[in-house]
């Protein structure tokens, strides 16, 4: 391929929204045939910066360059025209429409009256989703396809329409292995074919196997470009976070206390787990690895009485308890952190301090009443004590950074004085700095008797943290492993060494 | 979606809603009684009172529905149906009055239930079950009284709660201050409205923190016909007769309050004594005009522009915002919304 | 739910069968209804009663058409009634004026449309929820009116009713106009890319956006589609009364909301088609005069039309209720 001028640049692009400055310069160039990765903390501008590139937003000065060529007024249907597309982390798909019918929406030409060919969009449906190797009915509805599926046929509806530039965020971040490495391949193959892909993601591993170059925004600048040849993980996470972090994770391990909860071959089919058996012990991080689907929150869900299991017993202080609802488990002390921060963890447009007595109502709110001046007490005590950075209690949840809501939704369940606290996720989509800041609350948390559960799909985060490792697959509990196992033996049992891998119901 | 996000944190939007509609009702007042020389008297202000009772009581009990992100299309039906179910309990039944509105009261609650069971069990669109009950409790209003059927002669002790004085006040109305401040109450200073707010804004997220969500909003639509009941007791008292046509059309008025009242249709934000204000805004209206002797019809068309009005000056500056940004989404009907 | 891809796939395939289940269920319940008259009460199928009851039930079709649509954008209209009052008594007062019925009905269809458009501008101009926006100017139309014509009711000359024909070819070419009319729209909404644009904004409008659709230009024209088709319902009434009704079309909107509904397009939007619909409304439209073949009291009709409703919504409830499993 010749010397061209790349075939995407942003020139010194700046975006505020209100007082926000979202981007504040940020250069970027990506060229055929390249793989260039985009890194940075949550807030950083990443996302800012696609809806400018998909033309979702327009960016207040500087400028955008497609094969060398300045454009501007770019709208969603002038990038589609110009061969930019986006697979986003939740597939902007319709959900009640079929597959073939969701590629042809993004393919067929404009015009309102043009007339429909039925059997040619099944047709031109059938062939794209072949060439991204997706075994999926054209026919079918997307409501009723799982994430990773959905992704394939986004990929297909790219590659359909000729993107020249393909932009994934995130897209592994809901993958089992085998499913991220059928899309390096499918990555790989347009990077051969002179697609030029915008690669974001929060995996380092995943930038160093796959990208060519790297760029990383920071406080919605561009603070470096380089090929990943030349940098390494601690340069890479130096650029992110404008300082080096020598301690990734706390390292103090008490001993664990007696035990708290004991489960016995907990199972049931629409809960999604099958016999699982296990032991929690007071002041001890249980991590709890495993594949997408391997029925991790699904047992969680179980232990909080959002879920039901048909069989087997769970005992909290050697007593049997039966969790028929969240309120039953909140009041045998059992607190969840939810996985879906922003759907389940807090309500975003009540204040803080709302989201921070929601679990204690029965508990603070005698008879009904709202003592407002003891919620804001116990509002204030938690903002102090984890560090949540907020205009005050009375803030909506909505308006913190997403390390702060979760801080706010651990709040809530610390209130509750639990004896176990189970947490989902906790540190996904968070930035650097909050990360480490929970992972030191976690620990600490553990070391004043607390007894925790810590689902993580952050290989290094489960090893760096956990006492001891159960891994999940097909909704049973196919190992446990002492705290510093190798992440190759957490990945093996989830795997289930590799032969049978594989997502179940 | 991230259109209605950024409309959710406007915290102080409600507070100024209802001092702009605070100043709107004075000003009303205020016109009104300027033009016509009987407005500004003690005996016209009872009759307003008087006749916005009935729709005020829906409305006010329409406002958690809707703070849960629900809607209650039954209350004008129910309200027929309960007329009649009383009126047939006191005179074909021959129950004493006193038990024959307690039934009735129960009966409304009841009615309400089955609203409740199908949005909470079945997980259905409360606009579409509330519509389904609608023509159905209309309907059993007319099966009941074959359409034609009217209830009246009821005793002058009965009608006293709709017609006379009590205490210097329209007897109804000490009536309608108890339901409303219980309802008050309940909604801004205890737990029920917490828990109805959190449910409006994200049923999935209330029901992690733990919140009863099927109960909490199975409450509100019993509530809601409880009152319905107890509407359908003054009116039938007010009027002296029942009859199934009761109420046609009061649950479009009463939701029409609820909105102008400043609650959000999609729920979570909103406040009872907006409420009150968005019914005072109407009844004045209604009654201001026959006094400055212009048409009532007009008192529907006001009613109507005010409504876009209000909606449209809370939209207006986001909408110019949003156009810089180029942001078009447009705000889906809220009937979606499933518990 | 999580499935391994095979598993999905067939799972799906499967289904495909079922993907008119919903409409079908209806038709059956509108034969067997019709079964049981054909046994039962076979004058009912009499050609004079039958003929008035669908052109009759004519104009209500063609709103309800157009209330699939907008259902279907996942938006609701509910100042149809209004609309359709509006545009009779226009209609009506050109007619009565002389003016060709041809120019009456062009009028009363530009009427309505500019409703819809006044509609369409407040939802898809400054985004206020439509149901609020509607419930709106259903009230101002209304009194409106009521302020105009203070209730009077619009003497039409002899030769219009029927357009001057026999009742019989009359009515022939109403029903006619309805079932065209909902043929062309259920075509349109299949065949052609702005129906399925409908669909898609309806389905996920951000996803729309993102496809290069304009959601709010397709919301727009939806709403102003649904003020003409009431316009036309309402020629089409006109043209079968000797007078013009200012109160005409009062309840319209939850009568046709309750037949899209029981037609089976979802109230989420994305769902649906005009095939449930046409099964839906006739349904409702044929349990008044069926309880009177039937000698039921014909006040019954009300809540069986309530039951009717609530049964649809109920089996829509266990059904997604078991998928969701």
């Amino acid at each position: 391929m010749p010397a061209s001028p790349p075939l995407f640049a942003f020139k010194a692009v700046r975006k505020s929204f209100g007082a926000v400055r979202a981007l504040r310069g940020v250069d970027f160039a990506v060229h055929a045939g390249e793989v260039h990765a985009l890194l940075g903390e949550n807030g950083a501008g990443k996302s800012t910066l696609i809806k400018i590139a998909t033309g979702a937003h327009e960016p207040d000065d500087g400028s955008i360059e497609i094969a060398g060529e300045p454009v501007s007024g770019l709208d969603p249907a002038e990038a589609r025209r110009r061969g930019i597309a986006c697979i986003y982390q939740q597939p902007a798909l319709f959900p009640d429409l079929s597959v073939a019918e969701n590629i042809a929406l993004r393919l067929e030409p404009a015009g309102a009256w043009r007339a429909i060919d039925w059997r040619e969009r099944r047709r031109q449906a059938a062939m794209w989703l072949e060439r991204v190797g997706a075994a999926i009915d054209p026919e079918a509805e997307v409501r009723g396809l799982s994430m990773p599926q959905q992704q394939l046929v986004e990929i297909a509806c790219a590659i359909g329409a000729g993107a020249r530039l393909v932009i994934m965020d995130e897209p592994t971040a809901s993958l089992t292995r085998r499913e991220q490495e059928q899309l390096y391949a499918i990555v790989r193959e347009l990077r051969a074919g002179g697609v030029g892909v915008v690669y974001i993601s929060h995996r380092l591993e995943e930038i160093f196997a796959l990208a060519d170059r790297v760029t990383v925004l920071r406080d919605g600048e561009s603070v470096g470009t380089s090929a990943v040849g030349d940098i390494d993980e601690a340069g890479l996470i130096r650029l992110m976070v404008g300082r080096e972090i020598n301690q990734l994770y706390p390292a103090a391990r008490a001993g664990a206390g007696e035990t708290v909860l004991t489960v016995r071959d907990l199972g049931g089919a629409a809960a999604g787990i099958d016999g699982v058996s296990l032991e929690l012990r007071r002041g001890e991080v249980l991590g709890l690895a495993g594949l997408v689907g391997a029925g991790r929150t699904e047992l969680a869900r179980v232990l909080f009485g959002l879920a039901h299991a048909d069989r087997g017993e769970i005992r909290l202080d050697g007593e049997a308890v039966a969790l028929r609802s969240p309120r039953e488990a909140i009041a045998h002390g059992i607190a969840y952190v939810p996985e879906d921060r922003r759907r389940h963890g807090v309500i975003l447009e009540l204040p803080v301090e709302e989201n921070i007595s929601l679990a204690l109502h029965p508990r603070i709110f005698r008879g009904g009443w709202l003592w407002r001046g003891a919620e804001r007490l116990l509002a204030e005590e938690f903002i102090a004590r984890l560090g949540v950075k907020t205009a005050g209690p009375a803030a909506a949840a909505g308006t913190l950074s997403g390390g702060n809501q979760q801080k706010v939704a651990l709040a809530r369940w610390l209130a509750t004085e639990p004896r176990v606290l189970i947490l989902d996720e906790p540190t996904q989509g968070v930035d650097v700095g909050a990360k480490s800041e929970i992972h030191r609350l976690i620990r600490e948390l553990a070391e004043q008797g607390l007894a925790v559960i810590l689902i993580s799909s952050d290989l290094p985060e489960i090893i760096g943290m956990s006492d001891r490792i159960g891994v999940m697959r097909g909704g049973r509990l196919a190992a446990m492993l002492p705290g510093k196992a190798r992440p190759e033996d957490v990945m093996a049992a989830a795997l289930g060494r590799g032969e049978s891998a594989g997502r179940m119901a | 979606m991230s259109a209605r996000e950024k409309k959710r944190f406007g915290g102080g939007a409600l507070l100024r809603h209802e001092a702009v509609l605070c100043v709107l009702v004075a000003a009303e007042w205020l016109c009104f009684n300027a033009v016509g020389p009987r407005f500004g008297t003690l005996e016209n202000h009872f009759d307003i009172l008087r006749h916005s009772v009935e729709i005020g009581l829906l409305a006010v009990a329409m406002t958690p529905v809707i703070l849960t992100g629900g809607i209650d299309l039954s209350v004008g039906s129910l309200l027929g149906l309960c007329a009649i179910v009383l009126g047939k309990l006191w005179r074909d039944a021959g129950v004493p009055l006193p038990a024959a509105i307690a039934i009735t009261l129960a009966a409304g609650a009841a009615a309400g239930g089955v609203n409740a069971v199908l949005i909470t069990r079945l997980r259905l669109p409360p606009l579409i079950v509330t519509l389904g009950t609608f023509s159905l409790f209309r309907g059993l209003a007319e099966a009941i009284t074959h359409g034609f059927d009217t209830f009246t002669n009821f005793p002058a002790s009965f009608l006293f709660l709709g017609q006379e004085r009590w205490l210097g006040v329209p007897a109804q109305a000490p009536v309608f201050a108890a339901v409303t401040a219980a309802i008050w109450l309940a909604v801004h200073r205890m737990t029920f409205g917490r828990t109805v707010r959190a449910i409006g804004f994200s049923p999935e997220g209330a029901r992690h923190a733990g919140l009863r969500v099927e109960r909490r909003i199975a409450s509100v639509y019993v509530l809601s016909g409880a009152v319905a009941a107890l509407a359908a007791v003054i009116y039938t008292a007010r009027l002296g007769q029942a009859k199934a046509d009761a109420g046609n059309g009061y649950e479009l008025f009463a939701i029409t309050a609820v909105v102008l009242g400043g609650t959000s249709i999609f729920g979570g934000r909103g406040s009872v004594h907006g409420t009150l204000l968005g019914v005072a805004a109407i009844a004045i209206l209604d009654n201001g005009l026959v006094h400055a002797r212009l048409p009532s019809e007009a008192a529907g068309v006001l009613t109507g522009a005010l409504l876009v009005l209000a909606l449209a000056a809370g939209a207006l500056p986001k909408v110019l915002s949003d156009r810089r940004a180029r942001r078009t989404p447009v705000s889906p009907s809220p009937l979606a919304k499933t518990p | 739910m999580k499935f391994n891809s095979r598993e999905q796939v067939s799972m799906r395939t499967a289904e495909s069968g079922m993907k008119y289940f919903r409409e079908l269920s209806v038709a059956v319940v509108l034969f067997g209804l019709l079964g049981v008259l054909a046994v039962v009460a076979p004058a009912f199928f009499d050609a004079r009663p039958l003929r008035s009851l669908a052109a009759r039930e004519a104009p209500t079709l063609v709103v309800a058409a157009g209330m699939a649509l907008v259902i279907l954008c996942r938006q609701i209209d509910i100042s149809v009634g209004s609309q359709f009052a509006w545009c009779g008594v226009v209609a009506g007062l050109l007619a009565a004026q002389h003016w060709p019925l041809a120019v009456a009905a062009v009028v009363a269809i530009a009427a309505g449309a500019m409703l819809g458009a006044i509609n369409g501008a407040l939802v898809a101009g400054l985004r206020l929820p439509s149901i609020v926006v509607t419930l709106a100017t259903m009230v101002a139309w209304r009194e409106g009116l009521r302020w105009w014509r203070q209730g009077q009711f619009v003497d039409l000359p002899e030769n219009i009713q029927w357009m001057g024909f026999s009742q019989r070819a009359g009515q022939g070419m109403l029903i006619t106009v309805g079932v065209a009319v909902l043929v062309l729209l259920a075509a349109g909404l299949r065949k052609l890319a702005a129906g399925r644009w409908i669909y898609a904004v309806g389905s996920d409008e951000e996803a729309a956006r993102l496809a290069g659709i304009r959601p709010r230009a397709v919301t727009f024209w939806v709403f102003v589609a649904m003020g003409a088709l009431s316009g036309l319902a309402a020629m089409m009434n006109v043209l079968q009364s000797p007078q013009v009704d200012p109160k005409a079309g009062t309840g319209l909107e939850l009568r046709v909301i309750a037949a899209v509904v029981v037609g089976g397009v979802a109230i989420t939007g994305g769902r649906g088609n005009l095939w449930g619909v046409l099964a839906g409304a006739l349904l409702l439209a044929c349990v008044s005069p069926a309880l009177t073949y039937l000698h039921v009291e014909a006040y019954w009709s009300r809540a069986i039309e309530g039951a009717i409703i609530l049964l649809a919504v109920i089996a829509d409830g266990v059904r997604s209720g078991k998928e969701r499993r």
